[in-house]
């Protein structure tokens, strides 16, 4: 049975005292995912009981990346399709002298990114710089709840989602990010700042229309 | 500069992290639910596994058939002028006849091009010959086993690099004019068929 160490599920809404005990709970990607030596060398052989031991271990981490980056279930589906026939295809050629859930993240990021660049128009699909500045008050996302969020990161451009994701949850470093997108490293910095500020725009509660 | 063939990435460097707030906001992000695909994926995987991994016995068909219309290749175009010029496209330039004198550092890019273009000409030209002549079952067979191996080459081109991507176009269209002998075949079988049959109602009508 694979090890599933590093994942961690988190719902429902967010006080100050939550947001703490997330900071310290989700600190690794949910890829994380151990791969015994054993599983590995039976998918190399090509034992489809082994390839869908994988594919089960890595089907949620792997959705919900390509879901956050893509905004869309039928195409996050296809790129996870893809991804894990490429992986397949290339399992042989993994030498183990890093992560395997390293190698099969790439691999999925890949698809959507290559689907982001072939739909979606790439250079058109960015945030604009924001008049938004962030204040000294408390982030909204501190309270907002996981639908809200959600609902936030939807609004945003494609792009510039999947840099915020990869920043903030895949910790993909904004050099990393730069030369995955074929974008500049204050490409990647100023997408993941405008995005935090749209984020926080969305999430600030609405303002009551004054009463006469 | 990570490696678009999905090997890790150098993750030296550090990330330089913001304040407090960019804490907050990738802890926001991080206690979003995980999701899984519905429906499930893998049986879909699965099946496409199952059609590449063809039995040992259906395996001859593709070279043999390969091999009995290696004649033909020489007939075949090899560019169409137009993709309606005529339903067997004229020869227009070879192989041979890229530009040897481009510079050295525009040649990879112009051969890049010409596949490409020699690609779309033979997917056209295919599409085409399909639509008007029936296959026969080892045909048939075969041509699916060629489909099945562009479309491996099509997966590695989608995150190939600009240099990996020269030997993978040329390998496409290598299968391309494979399947295009192959799909030859039966449209050139169908158009003589076509042929004896006009050829015999004349001949009625005459006496």
């Amino acid at each position: 049975m694979l090890a599933a160490a590093g994942r961690a599920r988190h719902g429902g809404g967010c006080d100050q005292s939550s947001l703490a005990r997330i900071l310290v709970d989700v600190s690794t990607t949910s890829f994380q995912i151990e791969v015994p030596d054993t599983v590995l060398a039976r998918a190399r052989r090509g034992e489809s009981g082994a390839l869908e031991q994988i594919y089960r271990a890595f089907e949620r981490p792997a959705y919900t990346l390509a879901l956050r980056m893509l905004g869309d279930a039928e195409h996050a589906r296809e790129a996870v399709h893809d991804a894990m026939l490429r992986l397949i295809e290339r399992i042989g050629q993994f030498r183990g002298d890093s992560p395997f859930w390293g190698w099969l993240r790439q691999i999925v990021v890949n698809e959507a990114l290559m689907r982001l660049r072939r739909d979606r128009g790439f250079d058109a699909d960015e945030l604009p710089a924001d008049d938004a500045t962030p204040g000294d008050a408390t982030p909204p996302w501190a309270f907002a709840d996981a639908r809200r969020v959600e609902h936030a990161l939807a609004c945003l451009p494609a792009l510039t989602r999947s840099v915020l994701w990869l920043y903030h949850v895949e910790d993909y470093t904004h050099q990393e990010i730069a030369a995955l997108t074929g974008k500049s490293v204050s490409f990647s910095k100023s997408q993941v700042m405008r995005g935090s500020q749209r984020l926080r725009a969305l999430l600030e509660p609405q303002q009551e229309p004054a009463h006469a | 500069m990570p490696d678009h063939d999905g090997s890790p990435i150098d993750r030296a460097t550090p990330a330089p992290r913001g304040p407090h707030d960019d804490a907050l906001v990738a802890a926001a992000l991080r206690a979003l639910p995980e999701l899984a695909p519905q429906p499930d994926l893998w049986p879909d995987i699965a099946r496409t596994l199952a059609a590449r991994r063809r039995p040992p016995a259906t395996r001859w068909i593709l070279p043999l058939a390969l091999a009995a219309t290696l004649l033909l290749a020489l007939l075949l175009p090899r560019e169409a002028t137009t993709p309606t010029a005529s339903t067997t496209p004229a020869v227009a330039t070879s192989r041979a006849t890229a530009p040897a004198t481009a510079p050295a550092t525009d040649a990879a890019g112009a051969e890049l091009d010409r596949l490409r273009l020699r690609s779309q000409t033979l997917e056209r030209w295919i599409a085409a010959v399909a639509q008007r002549a029936p296959q026969g079952s080892r045909d048939l067979m075969a041509a699916v086993e060629v489909e099945d191996l562009i479309g491996l080459v099509d997966v590695q081109l989608t995150a190939a690099s600009d240099a990996e991507a020269l030997p993978l176009w040329r390998q496409r269209v290598a299968l391309l004019e494979d399947l295009a002998n192959i799909r030859g075949s039966a449209y050139a079988t169908a158009a003589l068929d076509d042929g004896l049959a006009a050829a015999d109602a004349s001949s009625i009508r005459i006496h």
